[in-house]
């Protein structure tokens, strides 16, 4: 076993942050539930950060840390799909990723809009079509994702039927959700350690309460083991692992994003703080594929049989 | 990232494995549930551990220089797995092993080492850690128990408690103050338990017989040739004993075979059907693993040969939400355990309760990440 990241995976991270500087910090023109960038999402592209894993030396997990880091960032990128779930269905695949479940398909999804690939998982099969503008509706919802709906049953809608299992893409989805929910939890905790240690009342920092410092520190606790389950998920591609760092990730962020918040007392109700476009992107993660339930179910599975 | 086991390590673990199931006599798991203080448990394991010392199993990741076989950290992570999966039948000689050894090959004299290395090494020596006292339990740098150099020699007064393997421990590492200093008037002295001037009491507990004590020590005389480093050290030293105490117990490990002994129980009497209790079975195999990947994350760093502090507190605290989500998963799925139906799983459940307890509580351990892992100001005193 050896954890320390490769010499590749150090020049890709390193590649990344300097990529994603311009975008480190939320617009402040543009206060709102989410923001993303055009700019941002083609500089990704362009530069194959999304291609990681079809390089089989670089593989799931160095996608899973540029999701991670992407994730850390305000601004919402459909990463996670595009380097962790595309690789099944080829190169060739356009992006956006929009994975729904074919029994859920009414929920809202996280960047579905027209021009989008909607991937129907069902029990058996898995099929796709590009969507078109009166396939969709966007939602205005109360998550940092841009969101939209299916107006149509997406495996009536098909034009393609893959040769992929089912399964294989629930555990890659299960390894993006939680790849992106390391970082997004990562993200809004610096947020609020930061806040906290600035603000003062009753003559010193909130950071210096322990009625804050504990849950902090387990919300550390939390955040670390969601990062270290989902990278070695991606790396054995198991589906308990797999269904073992979805429900952690799910589960912490129940645990976590209200605390977060709470911490920040009321600049944590404004749009003007930023943390919300981390937390409510965990919130949003936080019902796909069956929610806690449903990772926990698919790992006793996996795990028990 | 690479998160295979060498052929190498899983030859290391197979071998464990052989050796323990050749070894550990039929009913051990029933034998088990004696304290891992006990009487009994104690006698056994001067057996087990001759056993694993002619092997070369017990302290293959010491240095080669004093015996040991110089494996790296992940082989020493190995070894504590099997053993505690295995139910510890190593017994307190754990501790001799995981950082009582270290600690004297790290600052030990030359005469030091001669004298305590080698029992440790050949399975002979039982240590008590002479730690907290009634008034300085998790703040330890309040402890009294006082060592007043007297010519060539220091003379012990004070009282240690909850001091585990105390009744049977041949050797004291005692933390004591030398001078009013908070931190720097503390030092360490190696303590002959048969000393005139000391008495042990056991202390009822709820992990068995034997666990812990309280120890007296009256106007003890002890040679400064006891003493581990320099006067006022032990602070430091105190920490890089508790570095290794913290990771050298992968509690996560049992836990995680607790778990699925349980659910294996359940899957023959027909019990785990429901989705209530699969739910809750994976909440718990959650928290095992993310403790475990806590812990080895902290393990390769070390195996790299780099400092590690805080970040261990974090692998420490994981590990205990994991245990007690597994034994509260026990405590309302197989109620039956606690009593005599499953020792495995009572035995788990026994030691489970140390664990945001011992080697600095739960409660220290966020102190910890919070200052220096979040960086958080710390709180005022």
């Amino acid at each position: 076993m050896d954890l320390a990241l490769t010499g590749d995976q150090v020049a890709i991270l390193d590649a990344l942050d300097s990529l994603a500087k311009p975008f480190a910090s939320p617009p402040t023109h543009d206060i709102a539930f989410a923001v993303v960038s055009a700019d941002l999402d083609r500089a990704l592209a362009e530069g194959g950060f999304l291609d990681v894993a079809f390089d089989p030396d670089l593989g799931m997990v160095t996608a899973a840390l540029v999701v991670e880091r992407l994730a850390r960032l305000p601004f919402a990128t459909a990463a996670a799909t595009s380097a962790l779930v595309r690789p099944l269905f080829g190169g060739d695949a356009p992006r956006p990723i929009c994975l729904v479940e074919a029994r859920q398909s009414k929920r809202p999804t996280r960047f579905l809009r027209e021009g989008a690939l909607v991937a129907a998982v069902g029990a058996d099969s898995v099929s796709s079509f590009v969507a078109t503008g009166d396939q969709v509706r966007t939602e205005d919802a109360l998550f940092a994702y841009p969101m939209g709906s299916l107006l149509v049953d997406p495996v009536r809608a098909a034009t393609t039927t893959h040769e992929i299992a089912p399964d294989a893409v629930r555990i890659r989805w299960r390894i993006a959700l939680a790849a992106e929910a390391a970082g997004l939890l990562a993200a809004a905790l610096d947020s609020v350690s930061a806040y906290t240690t600035d603000r003062q009342q009753f003559g010193r920092p909130l950071a210096t309460f322990q009625a804050l410092r504990h849950r902090m520190a387990e919300a550390q606790v939390r955040t670390n083991g969601v990062y270290w389950l989902a990278m070695k998920a991606a790396a054995t591609l198991d589906a308990g692992d797999a269904a073992l760092a979805a429900l952690h990730a799910q589960e912490s962020a129940r645990s976590c994003v209200y605390d977060f918040h709470q911490f920040l007392g009321a600049m944590g109700m404004t749009l003007e703080h930023p943390l919300h476009l981390w937390t409510c992107r965990l919130k949003a993660l936080a019902s796909e594929l069956g929610g806690r339930g449903g990772q926990a179910l698919a790992a006793a599975d996996a795990i028990w049989g | 990232m690479n998160f295979a086991w060498t052929d190498a390590e899983i030859a290391f673990r197979q071998r464990l494995r052989d050796f323990l199931a050749a070894t550990l006599p039929d009913d051990w798991e029933r034998f088990s549930q004696h304290g891992p203080a006990s009487p009994a448990l104690t006698h056994y394991a001067e057996t087990f551990c001759g056993k694993l010392a002619d092997e070369k199993l017990l302290t293959p990741h010491w240095p080669k220089e004093i015996g040991g076989e110089g494996l790296d950290p992940w082989h020493q992570t190995i070894l504590a797995e099997e053993m505690w999966v295995a139910g510890e039948p190593r017994g307190g000689q754990y501790m001799n092993v995981n950082w009582i050894g270290p600690t004297l090959i790290r600052y030990g004299t030359p005469e030091q080492q001669a004298r305590y290395l080698p029992p440790i090494a050949e399975g002979r020596a039982l240590w008590c850690q002479g730690f907290s006292e009634p008034g300085a339990g998790s703040d330890l740098a309040s402890l009294r128990t006082r060592a007043e150099l007297v010519g060539d020699s220091y003379h012990v007064t004070g009282q240690k408690i909850w001091t585990s393997y105390a009744g049977l421990a041949q050797t004291c590492f005692l933390v004591c103050r030398t001078s009013d200093d908070r931190k720097k008037g503390i030092s360490i002295l190696l303590v002959p338990m048969d000393t005139p001037g000391i008495i042990v009491r056991q202390i009822p507990s709820l992990i068995g017989e034997g666990d812990i004590h309280e120890v007296f020590f009256d106007d003890c005389v002890v040679p400064a040739t006891a003493r581990l480093g320099e006067e006022g050290e032990a602070w430091s030293i105190i920490g890089y004993s508790l570095t290794n105490e913290r990771l050298g117990i992968p509690r996560y490990s049992l836990a995680r075979a607790a778990l699925d002994r349980a659910v294996s129980i359940m899957q023959t009497q027909d019990e785990f059907t429901g989705e209530a209790v699969k739910i809750e079975a994976a909440h718990c195999a959650a928290l095992c693993e993310a403790a475990r990947m806590a812990s080895y994350a902290i393990i390769d760093r070390r195996a790299r040969g780099e400092a590690i502090g805080a970040e261990s507190s974090s692998a420490r605290f994981a590990t205990v939400m994991a245990e007690r989500r597994v034994a509260e998963f026990v405590v309302e799925y197989l109620p039956e355990a606690l009593a005599d139906a499953h020792p495995y799983l009572k035995m788990h459940h026994q030691r489970g309760i140390v664990a945001g307890i011992a080697a600095g509580a739960a409660e220290i351990q966020l102190n910890i990440i919070a200052t220096d892992v979040l960086k958080l100001p710390r709180e005022p005193r």
